[in-house]
């Protein structure tokens, strides 16, 4: 009796998490299908001749419509900011709004970034999703495929005028099938952070420009000490390995994201996994990678490690913890495929949810303003749009490196299915870096079920 | 009359027992029906948007997933392992417990420290014992005692990850057995136990035909709830490892959870709750059917 009565709470306690979820009050606003008439052209191409035509298509749209708002209206926008950049928001950026649209308040709310996904997915479950967030980038496809987002591209006019403003690289992590969800916020990337009193130690005086260089690097470095390592990172997940794929001149899939085969398993991806596979067997690449958890910060600061990839936030982290060390930029080493480092930041997005959409576009407006954009800056957010970069590598100067490396930056595949891709790749970089299997053999494995994945709809 | 009566007083105990039906209903059976509901669907956790009905297909799905192959493997260990070793060390610690004169109250409470700490806050606590560069585990193995040349990278490597994983499912678990042991010990007859050693009976042979034998109701019992425990195994897995390296130290709950909050494949995740609860239903029946007897004396 006892274990049945245990074993009826046990199914209970399983289930009940997972129901938590799904059982939540369905949405408040009603979506509704509307048919609606769009003029589009298309381009037809027929053997020996291209004609342009003209169609009338009635197309059906869900929409949520939106009340016009009549009073004051508050808007929900959750983010993750770090404390200082929150202060700045919630100080000094939202108050600025209030000023100037004294009809519309913005209720901020921080949310942990690790917490953050799971909170905001059973808001959406249960229909209680704020208007906007400053979302990751790489949750932006997942969500827009969800049927989650507005497309910005379609509720606001003058939407080009942003999106010709703002970095081309992180603007395509918005975009999903055929439209814009949301605007980029703030942008980042990885360049190479390297070690001055490791490199005059080892007798060198310049950072590597190529990934040649950087294997001679290592080997001098190397002959500091056996607990000395020329690089760390903290695993095979994407963030870490694409920048040398993308280096070598390899890449995960085609450009429109069909197809792995030929691309993830191209010879330039296997030389990526092969060097970076020779980096740890020569013990320049901290064991760290393997998992278990590797302080690369501290490491760094107690010169034990000699290059990091890191991105604009280590001067803060640097000046609270280790004031004293000083750090050193340059631009990720090239390969054949030039020096291609990966695109980080957030985006912001809006849900189908909200009932207040014209006040969030204008808070959307307002985050992109130049001012705006500057005054984050001042907190260490890289600024995303191109016309304000000038006056934010004055006050930081150590973003005019990161600008020069999100000219080529790229971002993690915009795919929904990136978190399951994202899985499957870093288990192959374990298997290959482990030794378990050649990067060939692990990458012609891996290609076919990234494949299923990209398909997957 | 008296039958009137008799009908308003069921009456009332319906009445009183009205809440907590309500609260079972709706906390306990709706989610039990509707998992078992999502469980069948490609589930869209979107309000409004319609899910696509899969019959069986997310248990079939289970059957030819390697990593849930693999979290079985490691979920079915962890019960092999950390079940036995707890009831054998929490018997040793009742044993000796019971023999103490002074002193019993304060070493049943060390003992059970452990059980009532967080599974959370243990759970990092190991993770900081285990860690390769600065943990206490490698600084007394290679730096105090030198029994190895090398830092051991415990938590990279799924063997030792899954030995770490296990030591603490079995030291957080031993006081829980100690003290229900330990009451199973004290209820024992004495006269029992002077009649045997009149007889001529060795220690070892008191226990093993009067202690076991007497306490075996106590043994299923704790037996059973281990193995649900054990099968059920989530906090550790999760903070310790998550899972990594490549999946080989997940077991099936950590793989659920996963699936369904990080992956949102919640119907998949659903149907493995749902496997996991058939297994353990099976286990638990088969051990109740088979291992329990009435004790003869």
């Amino acid at each position: 009796m006892n274990a049945r009565k245990a074993f009826l709470l046990l199914i209970v306690l399983v289930v009940l998490a997972l129901v938590v979820i799904a059982c939540g009050p369905a949405a408040t606003p009603t979506p509704q299908v509307i048919k609606e008439t769009v003029v589009v052209t298309q381009v037809v191409e027929k053997p020996g001749e291209k004609v342009v035509e003209t169609k009338i298509v009635e197309v059906e749209k869900v929409v949520t419509p939106t009340p016009q708002p009549e009073g004051p209206v508050t808007i929900a926008f959750w983010h993750a900011y770090n404390p200082v950049e929150t202060e700045m928001l919630t100080k000094k950026v939202i108050p600025a709004f209030e000023e100037k649209y004294p009809n519309i308040k913005v209720e901020a709310q921080a949310v942990p970034y690790n917490e953050f996904r799971k909170k905001l997915l059973t808001a959406i479950a249960g229909g209680t999703a704020p208007d906007l967030i400053r979302s990751d980038i790489i949750w932006v496809p997942e969500l827009a495929d969800m049927g989650a987002l507005v497309a910005l591209d379609e509720l606001m006019p003058d939407f080009d005028e942003y999106k010709d403003q703002v970095f081309p690289g992180p603007l395509s992590t918005n975009y999903w099938k055929g439209h814009y969800y949301g605007l980029p916020l703030d942008t980042n990337t990885r360049i190479l952070m390297w070690n001055k009193e490791m490199y005059e130690a080892a007798g060198i005086t310049e950072p590597p420009t190529t990934i040649d260089e950087f294997l001679a690097v290592c080997e001098k470095i190397k002959s500091l000490g056996e607990d000395k390592y020329c690089f760390a990172d903290g695993g095979t997940y994407g963030w870490a390995v694409l920048p040398w794929i993308w280096s070598f001149g390899g890449s995960l899939t085609d450009p429109d994201m069909t197809t792995a085969s030929g691309y993830v398993n191209s010879p330039a991806t296997v030389a990526a996994y092969e060097f970076l596979k020779e980096l740890l067997d020569k013990g320049y690449l901290h064991p760290g990678i393997l998992g278990g958890g590797v302080d690369t910060s501290g490491g760094y600061a107690q010169d034990q490690i000699a290059n990091l990839l890191e991105g604009p936030w280590m001067p803060a982290i640097f000046e609270a913890q280790y004031p004293d060390k000083e750090i050193q930029w340059a631009l990720m080493p090239a390969g054949d495929g030039g020096s291609i480092s990966v695109v980080g930041g957030e985006d912001i997005v809006m849900f189908q949810q909200s009932q207040h959409k014209e006040a969030a576009a204008e808070f959307i407006r307002f985050m992109l303003s130049p001012e705006v954009q500057l005054m984050m800056a001042d907190v260490g957010q890289v600024p995303v749009r191109m016309d304000v970069t000038d006056e934010a590598v004055q006050k930081q100067p150590y973003f005019a490196l990161f600008f020069e490396q999100l000219k080529t930056a790229k971002a993690r595949l915009p795919h929904p299915n990136w978190p399951k891709i994202e899985d499957l790749l870093t288990s192959t970089g374990q298997a290959i870096l482990r030794g378990e299997k050649g990067a060939q053999e692990a990458l012609d494995e891996l290609a076919p079920k990234i494949d299923s994945l990209l398909a997957t709809d | 009359m008296n039958r009137a009566l008799r009908q308003q007083q069921i009456r009332v105990a319906y009445l009183f027992m009205l809440p907590g039906l309500i609260f079972f209903l709706t906390f306990q059976i709706y989610p039990l029906i509707k998992a078992f509901q999502i469980s069948l669907y490609r589930w869209e956790i979107m309000p409004g948007q319609a899910s696509q009905f899969l019959g069986l297909a997310n248990y079939l799905r289970a059957f030819q997933d390697p990593i849930f192959w693999l979290a079985m493997r490691n979920t079915a260990l962890y019960t092999l392992v950390t079940v036995p070793g707890q009831m054998v060390l929490a018997m040793v610690v009742a044993l000796a417990l019971n023999r103490l004169v002074w002193g019993r109250v304060f070493f049943r409470t060390v003992y059970y420290l452990p059980v009532i700490t967080s599974w959370v806050v243990v759970s990092l606590l190991f993770k900081f014992l285990f860690n390769s560069q600065a943990g206490l585990i490698n600084f007394v193995l290679k730096d105090l005692l030198h029994l190895t040349p090398n830092y051991i990278p415990w938590l990279q490597n799924p063997g030792t990850a899954l030995i770490a994983i296990m030591t603490l499912g079995i030291w957080k678990g031993i006081g829980w057995s100690m003290v229900i042991f330990l009451a199973a010990l004290q209820g024992i007859p004495v006269e029992l136990h002077e009649a045997a050693a009149i007889d001529g009976a060795s220690r070892w042979q008191r226990f093993w035909y009067v202690t076991l034998p007497i306490m075996r109701p106590t043994l299923v019992f704790v037996l059973v709830m281990l193995t649900i425990g054990g099968f059920n195994v989530f906090i550790p897995v999760y903070l310790i490892t998550g899972g990594e390296p490549m999946h080989r130290t997940e077991t099936i709950l950590t793989y659920m959870y996963n699936e369904a909050f990080n992956f949102l494949d919640f119907g998949y995740g659903a149907a493995l709750s749902y496997l996991l609860a058939a297994i353990i239903f099976v286990l638990s029946f088969l051990q109740i059917r088979f291992l329990r007897r009435p004790v003869e004396f």
